[in-house]
């Protein structure tokens, strides 16, 4: 990947992954999975959070074991479906409506990289106080540390 | 460090760190107007093309990445990035020291290879002849894949400032742990 940069991946509806793809950031090859999941109804948090779990933990992701499947995924095929084991992706666009299902994964990603951003979608506006960042932003003040 | 010197330091970033809050508040609500203006062009692509024809059943089952991501670490965890467009092309500069006219024969007897594809555009996805409302849609997207690699930076320096804030603040509980 050397000199080639690195990929901005996007989780959404419709669409905000049919408008990104307009812009040229998809990438669709044989060797790899998509760099985008179009989430709908049917889709499961489980799926979200698989694709998006790992794309910027350097440490890897754990698969929970699932006592009712007998055959377990492929490590491969899990990691390459999974934005956060990916090491050349920079960023990661989500709607955060979509966010706010795996509020849980986002807050856990502390790298600087892949970047996490989220943005509105057309059924739900961007609120401020459920962006990650902010709101670790706007927890940094007490009254104690403003003395 | 002296206690006078870490609190400076301390107000510095702490400025620091409202100003860059301050801007990416003002560029998010730029992305998120690109944003909704790409959706109301998709709209109005679809409305003109059919329900159907503007969606995931157009995407191509080959795509190169148009757009890529270069990162670069001015310092330790902190990351800028910026987007850079596949296959532009510098214009060739005729400097005026070139006082002669360029002949022009025709091609070149030995063309050169063309070093890499360019990617293909994705509107072509959408067939050859598509309605202007889908350009603008694609317009108002690239626009928000700067916008949002600004933003990442900007919560990427957020993000370390709000450490180096951190670190002082302990440092200085050290140094001063009575101080009120």
């Amino acid at each position: 990947m050397a000199g080639r940069g690195k990929l901005i991946a996007v989780i959404g509806d419709e669409d905000t992954v049919t408008g990104f793809l307009l812009g040229g950031i998809g990438e669709l090859n044989k060797n790899r999975h998509p760099n985008f999941l179009v989430v709908e109804k049917d889709t499961t948090i489980n799926e979200i959070e698989d694709t998006f779990r790992s794309l910027g933990s350097l440490l890897g992701s754990v698969v929970e074991a699932k006592p009712n499947e007998h055959d377990p995924p492929l490590w491969d095929e899990i990691d390459s479906r999974q934005f956060l084991h990916r090491d050349d992706i920079g960023i990661i666009l989500i709607n955060q409506y979509i966010a706010e299902m795996v509020r849980h994964a986002l807050d856990a990603h502390q790298h600087s990289i892949p970047a996490v951003l989220e943005i509105p979608s057309k059924e739900h506006p961007y609120d401020a106080a459920k962006d990650s960042i902010l709101r670790r932003a706007r927890g940094m003040f007490t009254a104690e540390d403003l003395r | 460090m002296a206690a006078p010197d870490l609190r400076a330091e301390l107000d510095s970033l702490l400025l620091q760190l409202l100003g860059d809050l301050e801007e990416l508040e003002g560029k998010r609500a730029v992305l998120n107007t690109r944003v909704e203006e790409g959706w109301l062009s998709l709209a109005k692509a679809r409305y003109a093309m059919g329900a159907k024809s503007v969606g995931p059943l157009q995407y191509a089952s080959h795509m190169e990445p148009q757009v890529c991501l270069h990162t670069s670490e001015a310092q330790e965890g902190l990351q800028k990035f910026k987007v850079v467009r596949a296959g532009v092309h510098t214009p060739e500069e005729v400097g005026p020291g070139e006082a002669a006219l360029r002949r022009r024969k025709g091609p070149a007897k030995t063309p050169e290879p063309q070093s890499s594809e360019a990617p293909q555009d994705p509107l072509n996805w959408f067939g050859i002849l598509v309605p202007h409302s889908l350009r603008q849609a694609q317009a108002s997207f690239r626009d928000g894949l700067q916008l949002a690699a600004d933003i990442a930076s900007l919560q990427n320096r957020i993000d370390w400032g709000r450490n180096q804030i951190r670190g002082l603040q302990k440092k200085l509980k050290q140094l001063e742990p009575g101080a009120a």
